[in-house]
C-alpha cells in the first residue's frame, strides 16, 4: 500500500530524529520513541539529544560528535548507548546537519547494535589483550635486558629498584631482603612503605593503598620483596599484575645468581689477595712495586698476577702473566702456575729454560694452558736483565736518561701451547735509575686504539711521570687507575739503583 | 627537540606589532577547533594554533605516556611552545581542559601570559562534597567505555571525507581527513587525565588578568562550574554568552569572538 514520504519516515524500521542547532528534539519517528519508551512526540521535543544518551555518550557527543558534525558535515556509524527504561541499549548513530530554509537541522538515524556491540566488545578486548601482553613482553624483556648485565646483590638491587620504575612504570620502588632470623630487612629504594607482612611473600598481591608486593621467589626459596608504588597522575597506567609478577620471577634469578656469584668472588678474591701478600722482594738496589685491580663490570678476579723472588742472594726474578678466564678457577690456577714459576727458577737454567720448564707443566696438569707470561732475571750487581715472553706484551724499559723502549725480542707462544718454535731469551744492560715495567693487557687494551697507539700511551706515560718525579711506588697504582675500566690490570715496576746502592746491603724479609 | 613539529604550530596572521594570541583546543578534537573564530582573530592578532601531544597532527613520537599522564605535562608542552612562539606575553585562549591547561602555565610561568580566557572551564568534573562537578566518578568511567566501544572506528585509517559543502567555504577538504582522529590510547589517557583531575586548588595561584567564558547551557562544563571558577581565579572576569553546548568556537563563533575582543578591550 503505498503512503506518503512522511509517513514512511514515520514508519521506517530505524529510529529517526530531527534536532535543531543547539542538538534539540524537533520530531522522533515511532522506532525511536519505541526505542527510549516515550510515545508522545511532544513529551520529546525540545530535551538535547544528549539526553537520550548515557552520560558517557553525551560528553563524547559534545567533546567528538558534535564538533565533528559542525565541521564534517556528518559522523557515520558512531557507537553510542541510549538511555531506555530497561538499560542501555547500544546503537550505531548517523548523523547529518543540513540548512533548511536559512536554518541549521540535524537528522540522525540510530540503529539498534546490541550484536553488533558485543561482537565488537570482543574485539576490542581482544586487541587490548594483545596490546597488553606487548607491553608485558617489552617490559619483561627490558627488564631482563637490565638485570643481565650486572652481576653483585647490591648492582642486582639497584638494576631491580630502577627497572620498576622505567620498564614495569611504577613510581617508586622499593626492595626487601630476607635478613637472617630477624625477617626482612630494607636494601634499596627511594620511599618508605610497610614492611611486607607474612602472608604478602607468597603471591604478588595489591594492598589497599594501591602498593603492589611482589614476593621474588625462586625454586620455593623467598630473595627478596618488590614493593611498587603505582604512579598517582590521572593518566597514569595502572601497574599490570601478570607483568609484574613475571618480572619478579626473573629478579628473583638474578638475586639467586648474584648470591652465588658473590660467594665465588669472595673467595676468589680474598684468595687472590692471599697468594699476591708476599710478592715483593725488598733489597736496596732496587726499588719494586705493584697493584693489581680487578675488573669492575662483573667484579670478578681474573688470573693477573704479579711475582719478584730471589733465585741467589744477588739475582732477583720478576714475573706478570695472565691465566685465561675469571673467578674462582682463574685465581686457583694463576696461583698454581705461579708457584710453579717459583719452583721452576734456577740461577743455572736462565729465562728460556725457566720457561720450557713451565710449558711442561702446563702440558703435564693442564692448568694454566694459553696462559701468557713475561719471566726476567734481573742481577743485582751488573744489571743484567735477561727475559722471555710467552705470548705477553713486551716489557717497558724506561732509561734515566728519559728515553724508552719496549723489548720486542725474546718472544714466543703462550703457555702449553703444542709446536712451539724454541723458548728464547734476550738480555739487556740496566744503568742505576732505569725502570722496567711489566704489566699484563689490561692495562693497555682499549676498543677504540690500536694497541700500538696504547702502547705508546703508556711509554709516554712512565716517562712522563719519571720526569715529573711520580714516586716508583705509586707508578703502578696511576698506571692501574688510568687502564679503562672493564678488564683486570695488573703492573709490576723495578728500578735497579746500581750495585753502590747496595752499600748498606740490607736484605729485609719480604 | 622542535617545538613546532611537535605540536604542529601554525600561525596565522602575521603582522608587525600585534600581540600574540594562543589557542589551545580542548580534549577531543585538535586545532581545527578553532577553524571559525581564527579569521575574525587573525584581524588584529597574531593568532599561535597547535595541536596537543597525541592529538591531530602533532608528532606521535613525542608523546610521552608519563608526561601526558597528567595536565601537568599538557602545561609545560605550552609553556615552551609560547617561549617558542612569542617573545612579548600573549593572551591565552583555552577551551575546555585547555582552560585548565592555560591556568597551571600560567601560575608556573606569569611572565608568559598577558591575559586568559577560560572558555568552558572546569576544574574538577567528578562531584565532591559539596562540590557540583556535573559528574560521578561512574560517570565518567562510561565515558571511557563510550570511547573503547568507537576504539575499532577511531583506531582504523579513516577514508578521507570530502567536505564540498558550499555552506561551509572556510572549511578545506584536507581537514576532514584528520579531524578529531586522535590516537586511541592517547586520547583515553587524555579523557582520564582531564575527566578525574582535580585542579581547584590551582586557580588562586593565577597572577594573570583572565575571562571566564561560560556557556549559557553546557552539560560538560555547566553554569555552577564557570562561577566556581569566576569566584576562585583572583580578580576574573565572568560572560555568560547565549550558547548551548561545550564548544561554542565551533557553534557560536561570533559569539566567542565578540566576548573576547570586548574584554580584550576593557579589561
Amino acid at each position: 500500500m503505498p503512503r506518503s514520504r512522511a509517513e514512511r519516515w514515520e514508519l521506517a524500521p530505524v529510529a529517526l530524529l530531527l534536532l535543531d542547532a543547539e542538538a534539540r528534539v524537533v520530531d522522533a519517528n515511532a522506532e525511536l520513541r519505541r526505542l527510549v519508551d516515550v510515545p508522545d512526540v511532544a513529551a520529546l521535543a525540545g530535551r538535547r539529544l544528549g539526553e537520550l544518551l548515557t552520560v558517557g555518550g553525551r560528553i563524547y557527543w559534545e567533546t567528538h560528535l558534535g564538533p565533528l558534525l559542525r565541521v564534517e558535515g556528518r559522523v557515520d556509524e558512531v557507537a553510542v548507548e541510549v538511555r531506555t527504561p530497561a538499560g542501555r541499549e547500544p546503537v550505531l548513530l548517523t548523523a547529518i546537519e543540513r540548512r533548511c530554509h536559512g536554518d541549521l537541522l540535524v537528522e540522525v538515524a540510530m540503529l539498534g547494535a546490541r550484536e553488533r556491540a558485543r561482537f565488537e566488545r570482543e574485539l576490542v578486548d581482544a586487541r587490548r589483550t594483545a596490546e597488553a601482553a606487548e607491553r608485558q613482553v617489552r617490559s619483561l624483556h627490558g627488564t631482563a635486558a637490565d638485570l643481565a648485565g650486572v652481576a653483585g646483590l647490591d648492582a642486582v638491587a639497584r638494576v631491580l629498584v630502577r627497572s620498576a620504575v622505567t620498564a614495569l612504570g611504577a613510581r617508586s620502588a622499593e626492595l626487601w631482603v630476607p635478613d637472617g632470623a630477624r625477617g626482612l630487612r630494607r636494601w634499596a629504594g627511594a620511599e618508605h612503605v610497610e614492611p611486607p607482612a607474612v602472608d604478602e611473600l607468597y603471591e604478588t598481591t595489591t594492598r589497599p593503598d594501591g602498593d603492589v608486593v611482589v614476593p621474588l621467589r625462586t625454586a620455593g626459596t623467598l630473595y627478596g620483596v618488590l614493593v611498587l608504588r603505582p604512579r598517582v597522575a590521572p593518566g597514569a597506567d595502572p601497574l599490570d599484575l601478570g607483568t609484574v609478577a613475571a618480572a619478579g620471577q626473573l629478579a628473583a634469578l638474578a638475586l639467586a645468581r648474584a648470591a652465588t656469584h658473590e660467594q665465588s668472588v669472595s673467595v676468589a678474591s680474598e684468595l687472590q689477595r692471599a697468594m699476591l701478600a708476599d710478592a715483593l722482594v725488598h733489597d736496596a738496589r732496587v726499588e719494586v712495586a705493584a697493584d693489581y685491580r680487578p675488573g669492575v663490570l662483573d667484579l670478578q678476579v681474573g688470573g693477573d698476577w704479579y711475582d719478584t723472588y730471589r733465585i741467589a742472594p744477588d739475582v732477583l726474578a720478576l714475573s706478570v702473566g695472565d691465566v685465561v678466564g675469571r673467578g674462582l678457577g682463574a685465581a686457583t690456577a694463576m696461583g698454581q702456575l705461579r708457584t710453579a714459576a717459583r719452583a721452576a727458577a734456577d740461577p743455572e737454567l736462565g729465562p728460556a729454560q725457566v720457561v720450557e720448564r713451565l710449558d711442561r707443566f702446563v702440558g703435564r696438569t693442564g692448568t694454566g694452558f694459553m696462559a701468557s707470561l713475561v719471566y726476567a732475571e734481573l742481577d743485582l750487581t751488573s744489571g743484567t736483565l735477561s727475559y722471555s715472553c710467552a705470548g705477553h706484551l713486551p716489557p717497558l724499559l724506561v732509561r734515566a736518561d728519559g728515553t724508552s723502549s719496549f723489548l720486542w725480542l725474546a718472544r714466543a707462544t703462550p703457555l702449553g701451547v703444542q709446536g712451539t718454535s724454541a723458548r728464547a731469551a734476550d738480555t739487556v744492560h740496566l744503568r742505576p735509575g732505569d725502570v722496567l715495567v711489566l704489566y699484563t693487557d689490561g692495562v693497555v687494551e682499549r676498543r677504540d686504539r690500536s694497541l700500538a697507539a696504547t702502547l705508546e700511551d703508556l711509554a709516554a706515560s712512565v716517562s712522563m711521570r719519571r720526569a715529573a718525579g711520580t714516586r716508583l711506588q705509586d707508578l703502578p697504582g696511576e698506571l692501574v687507575a688510568q687502564a679503562v675500566e672493564h678488564d683486570d690490570a695488573c703492573v709490576l715496576a723495578v728500578r735497579w739503583l746500581g750495585e753502590d746502592a747496595g752499600s748498606a746491603h740490607e736484605v729485609r724479609p719480604g | 627537540m622542535d617545538v613546532r613539529a611537535r605540536n604542529n604550530v601554525q600561525v596565522v596572521g602575521e603582522r608587525s606589532g600585534a600581540p600574540t594570541m594562543v589557542l589551545a583546543h580542548g580534549f577531543g578534537c585538535d586545532q581545527a577547533m578553532w577553524r571559525l573564530v581564527t579569521p575574525q582573530l587573525a584581524v588584529d592578532h597574531r593568532v599561535v594554533l597547535f595541536d596537543h601531544a597525541g592529538c591531530g597532527a602533532s608528532d606521535a613520537a613525542a608523546y610521552d605516556p608519563e608526561r601526558h599522564a597528567d595536565l601537568a605535562g599538557y602545561a609545560a608542552d605550552v609553556v615552551e611552545i609560547v617561549e617558542e612562539v612569542a617573545d612579548e606575553p600573549v593572551v591565552f585562549v583555552g577551551h575546555s581542559v585547555s582552560a585548565m591547561i592555560g591556568v597551571l602555565a600560567a601560575a608556573e610561568r606569569p611572565d608568559l601570559f598577558s591575559r586568559l580566557v577560560l572558555v568552558g572551564p572546569s576544574p574538577r568534573y567528578v562531584d565532591d562534597g559539596d562540590y557540583r562537578g556535573g559528574f560521578s566518578a561512574d560517570e565518567i568511567g562510561e565515558l571511557l567505555e563510550t570511547m573503547d566501544a568507537n576504539y575499532i572506528g577511531w583506531a582504523k585509517v579513516m577514508a578521507p571525507v570530502i567536505v564540498g559543502n558550499p555552506d561551509r567555504p572556510a572549511l578545506g577538504a584536507e581537514l576532514a581527513e584528520v579531524f578529531c582522529r586522535n590516537d586511541p590510547s592517547a586520547a583515553r589517557r587524555f579523557a582520564r587525565a582531564t575527566f578525574l583531575a582535580d585542579n581547584r586548588a590551582d586557580l588562586a595561584h593565577v597572577r594573570t588578568p583572565t575571562l571566564v567564558v561560560q556557556n549559557r547551557e553546557d552539560v560538560v562544563a555547566p553554569p555552577e562550574v564557570g562561577a566556581y571558577v569566576h569566584e576562585h581565579v583572583p580578580g576574573s572576569d565572568l560572560v555568560v554568552i547565549d550558547s548551548v553546548g561545550h564548544c561554542p568556537n565551533l557553534s557560536h563563533p561570533d559569539l566567542l569572538v565578540r566576548a573576547v575582543r570586548d574584554w580584550l578591550r576593557t579589561s
